[in-house]
């Protein structure tokens, strides 16, 4: 059943993406353009127009807003994935928790377009890899563990309080100012407000990118755990929501 | 056959529905008390009128919701509904449509694939198999959607009002094909609001009111009861 499930998540998110290449004339090279133009945008208020004094401040940037669009992406999408998926689940039983899985992956094979071209962008300026890229596959997990557990949440929820869906986006866009994207924190936070600086886990992530990625140092590894076993603790209780009301999620009025 | 033990069987089932957003609002009883049995190789016709339930029970057969109060017990059966057009995708071609479709149904990869062929003859779509589906006409969209859809084999069919889909030759072509498996001593579950099609095709049927059983019994008696009630409301 397991294995039957699994093949099923596996060729519906090549659907979902096979699909998203088609509805375009320019396809797949939209996964590129689309980060592309998002991306240019802030370069040119926060690199051009504001001196912000951070050496090679484009790499810094880019770095931040590619591992920031990867987790926004799944949770925005991630919190309507059940309502969009209501006409499928009154036609057949699916575990719900199927739907959001397919939405994680489908975003994150996106993500692995964009950040390979990071990485090139990255090589071909002036940091190439270093031994401390040894940590890099961790922070994607650790990452990847963060994104399930807020995705996964946020599907179980959204469904029954459609409203959240206004202040999730707002909170998400205060959150984006606060995770040190266009900024150092050891620069700008002061002392006193840097504990709460760092319990927003995509301030360590976006500078653990960093530090692996342009500076050659290790990554926060206690917070990385700190993150791995609250995001473990999130999926498990997700988990237990979407079970909760697997047989609910059909009845609601879309 | 009703001396064996039922494959389904449901005792005073409700459910209901909450009638604002999600959870919270007054609860609506779409069914309110069900009882019937479904036993092995019977083709059983559920009539009613709109918003008599029917629906509701066909996903509760399904097991896609549960029952708020009764019980529904299944012997362990797969059951699924006739669904045309399951998860189809505008922008993929037939084939893909028909696999992703198939897998939906929860039928393997594998399996799926090996009766492709048939699925594509069977739709008479020819070339327009490997082409998105949303180039395709409405006729095809039908064709496609019930080729699909017949391939899967539950041990119980739940069917919903139409049995032919299509224009007027494939209509012949899908209605055959349904009525062959209704023969063929497969366990059916057969939802109408037409006393006609349940006369036709059904051994027994069940006449379902106001989320409620009316009558359970032969064709003929169900919907003489069902037919004077009609005549009976359409007078007031």
């Amino acid at each position: 059943m397991i294995k039957q499930y699994l093949d099923l998540i596996l060729y519906k998110t090549y659907a979902d993406l096979r699909a998203e290449t088609e509805r375009t004339y320019l396809g797949f090279l939209w996964w590129v353009f689309e980060p592309i133009l998002f991306m240019g945008v802030f370069y040119v208020v926060f690199g051009i127009l504001f001196d912000n004094g951070i050496q090679n401040f484009p790499q810094f940037l880019l770095i931040g807003l590619v591992t920031w669009q990867w987790m926004k992406s799944c949770f925005s999408h991630g919190e309507q994935t059940i309502l969009n998926n209501h006409p499928l689940m009154q036609q057949i039983y699916l575990p719900k928790i199927l739907f959001p899985i397919i939405l994680v992956l489908t975003d994150s094979v996106k993500f692995v377009f964009i950040f390979t071209l990071l990485l090139i962008f990255l090589w071909t300026t002036a940091y190439p890899p270093t031994t401390t890229y040894l940590a890099l596959p961790v922070l994607l997990f650790v990452q990847l563990l963060f994104i399930f557990a807020g995705t996964l949440f946020l599907a179980a929820i959204v469904p029954f309080l459609p409203d959240l869906r206004f202040v999730i986006e707002n909170f998400l866009t205060a959150v984006f100012f606060m995770s040190g994207l266009f900024f150092k924190a050891a620069d700008l936070v002061p002392e006193h407000l840097q504990f709460y600086f760092y319990l927003n886990p995509m301030a360590t992530f976006i500078e653990d990118y960093r530090k692996v990625l342009m500076y050659q140092q290790w990554p926060d590894w206690n917070a990385l755990l700190m993150i791995s076993v609250f995001s473990v603790l999130g999926i498990i209780f997700s988990t237990w929501l979407l079970r909760r009301f697997e047989y609910v999620y059909p009845k609601i009025t879309a | 056959m009703s001396n064996s033990s039922p494959m389904m069987s449901l005792r005073n089932v409700g459910v209901y529905y909450r009638q604002h957003r999600g959870i919270f609002g007054a609860a609506f009883w779409a069914l309110k008390d069900v009882s019937f049995d479904l036993h092995a190789g019977e083709t059983l016709g559920i009539i009613g009128r709109n918003g008599a339930g029917k629906s509701t029970l066909m996903r509760l057969m399904a097991g896609i919701i549960r029952p708020n109060c009764g019980s529904l017990d299944n012997a362990g059966y797969s059951v699924s509904l006739l669904s045309l057009r399951l998860g189809f995708i505008p922008y993929l071609n037939g084939r893909e449509n028909a696999v992703l479709s198939g897998m939906l149904m929860g039928m393997r990869r594998k399996a799926i694939q090996a009766e492709l062929e048939r699925i594509k003859d069977f739709s008479e779509l020819g070339d327009f198999f490997e082409r998105p589906i949303n180039t395709y006409s409405s006729g095809m969209l039908a064709r496609l959607g019930f080729s699909v859809a017949f391939q899967a084999d539950p041990d119980i069919l739940l069917v919903d009002e139409v049995l032919g889909v299509g224009d007027a030759e494939f209509n012949r072509k899908s209605t055959a094909a349904m009525e062959s498996r209704i023969k063929a001593n497969k366990t059916i579950v057969f939802v109408s609001h037409n006393g006609e099609m349940v006369r036709q095709l059904c051994d027994r049927a069940v006449w379902i009111e106001n989320g409620e059983t009316q009558i359970e019994g032969t064709p003929h008696q169900v919907l003489t009861e069902y037919h004077k009630m009609l005549r009976l409301d359409a007078k007031h």
